[in-house]
């Protein structure tokens, strides 16, 4: 697992109920590396937030990881 | 038997030594504070409103007997850390090694604040476009902290050396010039896009103002504020 998505694991595993739960997927798509957040569905409001703004923020911190790699990261959160 | 040890640099030599001992106890868990010896390389200059600073300058050493195991491991905070200072250390010091903006962290707590500042080479890195990087972690360490603890919230701050404040005076006086002209002209002024914490200080400094009225259009992360005279339909 790469540095970005064990970082964003961890963080995700303090935002929710149910760490155990959390699970991150690295997938390789032609123009970018998908990271894929697993967590418990009554956690999803949790690693969103109001207004997404959790969600927004990680994705800030996620793509300012993979500035430096030169591969796009995205960060999806899996229904 | 090696030596391990590591410089830092802090505001005062005593920032500087705790920073270094930060430091080397992080290579060394465990290690017996009692047993570190610290070399002041530079006092550092106080500087004057911000000119002329030059850090203090610390080496901290300690000689390596391999004290690394488990049962060495101290879970305490250092040098009276409360548990969320060093929850919030952690926190900062790790997402800023991973978005490649490697610095040190000092930890100030108030009754009502929680505050990380950074000091190292990379704080562009940290602060990212429009600050919004700096303004992410700090979200994310707000939110990770005072998860489920409502009522113990303190406000949590991510700086870099001096950032937030220069952006304070910055944003103030641009606020400022934005609604003499508004009401000079009798024309709505719309600012830049800014984060949440940005906006904010535009509001702030200007909601005294009786000539104009502020509010925020568009929509996250393309949010900015608006500047209107009062005296025309918005």
């Amino acid at each position: 697992m790469s540095a970005v998505a064990e970082l964003l694991e961890w963080l995700a595993r303090q935002l929710v109920d149910d760490p155990d739960a959390v699970r991150v997927e690295e997938v390789e798509r032609n123009d970018a590396t998908i990271l894929q957040l697993y967590v418990a569905p009554e956690d999803r409001g949790k690693v969103i937030g109001r207004q997404g703004r959790i969600a927004r923020s990680l994705r800030t911190i996620v793509r300012a990881s993979s500035a430096r790699s030169r591969r796009r990261v995205v960060l999806e959160i899996v229904e | 038997m090696t030596e391990v040890s590591v410089e830092a640099t802090g505001e005062t030599v005593g920032e500087a030594k705790w920073s270094a001992l930060r430091d080397l106890e992080r290579k060394r868990p465990g290690l017996d504070k009692a047993a570190v010896r610290f070399q002041v390389v530079s006092e550092g200059e106080r500087g004057l409103l911000g000119v002329g600073f030059e850090p203090a300058r610390v080496v901290a050493s300690v000689e390596d007997d391999g004290l690394t195991g488990e049962a060495a491991r101290s879970s305490e905070p250092v040098g009276g850390e409360s548990e969320d200072g060093a929850r919030l250390r952690e926190l900062v010091d790790r997402i800023t090694r991973e978005v490649g903006a490697r610095c040190r962290v000092a930890i100030d707590e108030s009754d009502e604040e929680l505050r990380a500042t950074c000091d190292g080479p990379d704080l562009g890195m940290l602060i990212g476009k429009h600050g919004q990087t700096i303004d992410a972690i700090q979200y994310l360490a707000g939110a990770v902290l005072y998860r489920g603890r409502f009522e113990e919230r303190k406000r949590v701050i991510v700086d870099a050396a001096g950032y937030r404040a220069r952006r304070q005076t910055a944003l103030e006086a641009l606020a400022l010039r934005l609604a003499e002209q508004a009401s000079a002209t009798g024309q709505r002024v719309e600012l830049e896009p800014m984060t949440a914490v940005e906006r904010k200080i535009v509001h702030e400094r200007l909601k005294e103002d009786p000539e104009i009225e502020t509010l925020s259009e568009g929509t996250e992360p393309n949010r900015y504020v608006v500047i209107v005279p009062r005296n025309v339909a918005v």
